[in-house]
């Protein structure tokens, strides 16, 4: 057998990290996650949030929401819970989406810092305060 | 979308959703910080109740209904999002799913708009 006639060996794999490129997944990171909490947190929402208007605003008048509406609502344990869940997701699904706003906005990385601290901080303070409101209030 | 516009996604009615998506998720956010605020005050409830009645005055009952109209849409086109992320047939009907989420978020509103209004347009308030 001559040399013109044997098999050619295959040509050295592309550098793919030892996986063909159909294999090969886009890396995952927390900005993944946070893709997938928008989309989870955003269902959730919209049953949650649609819900809370429509009792404080549709159902009853926005005039009858008083503190005495507030007390016997939150009598039941379950509506602190019901108010709580919106409270977290609400504002966790809100902070993300501003810090995607300002990544996309905000050019100079300095005031990016700065614009991002200050959102941090504001949210965790009143997600603070807000759980504080409903766990500690008695009638 | 047109070749002429090149694949730059830019322009076209899906570019209009992300931009109104964006400033009714924006808007919402500072609306739920300003409530967490006035929520906090029930533990005072002759405070909470002065404060409170400001929401029944007209012009915030305006504000509310550009509330209802910012949730909605935000919600509904959030559930068309899910069904271009989730699946995978679903950019097929994007542009008839957008036209449904601008026709129930105008039909919600309205009707939305005219109960909340119902005490003034009633003469009950001014």
């Amino acid at each position: 057998m001559s040399a013109s006639t044997t098999t050619p060996p295959p040509p050295p794999p592309a550098p793919t990290d030892g996986a063909t490129p159909l294999q090969r997944r886009p890396r995952q990171n927390n900005e993944a996650w946070s893709w997938f909490f928008m989309r989870i947190s955003g269902l959730v929402l919209v049953f949650l949030a649609l819900t809370h208007f429509s009792l404080t605003h549709i159902v009853n008048d926005v005039t009858d929401t008083d503190a005495r509406f507030v007390a016997e609502r939150w009598d039941n344990p379950l509506w602190r819970l019901f108010d709580w869940a919106l409270l977290v997701l609400a504002l966790l699904h809100g902070l993300n989406g501003l810090r995607w706003i300002i990544d996309d906005y905000v050019r100079s990385s300095a005031k990016r810092a700065v614009t991002k601290s200050v959102l941090y901080s504001v949210s965790f303070a009143l997600l603070g305060y807000g759980t504080l409101t409903i766990v500690t209030f008695s009638a | 979308m047109s070749p002429e516009r090149g694949s730059v996604y830019r322009g076209g009615s899906g570019q209009w959703a992300f931009v109104t998506h964006r400033i009714t998720g924006f808007l919402v956010f500072f609306f739920l910080l300003l409530h967490i605020v006035d929520v906090s005050l029930v533990s005072r409830p002759e405070v909470y109740d002065e404060v409170h009645e400001l929401y029944g005055n007209v012009l915030l009952r305006l504000f509310e209904v550009g509330l209802l109209f910012g949730l909605v849409f935000h919600s509904l086109n959030g559930l068309r999002i899910v069904m271009l992320d989730f699946f995978p047939g679903g950019v097929r009907n994007e542009k008839r799913a957008l036209s449904t989420v601008l026709f129930l978020t105008i039909v919600f509103t309205l009707v939305g708009g005219y109960v909340i209004m119902k005490p003034f347009i009633d003469g009950r308030i001014l």
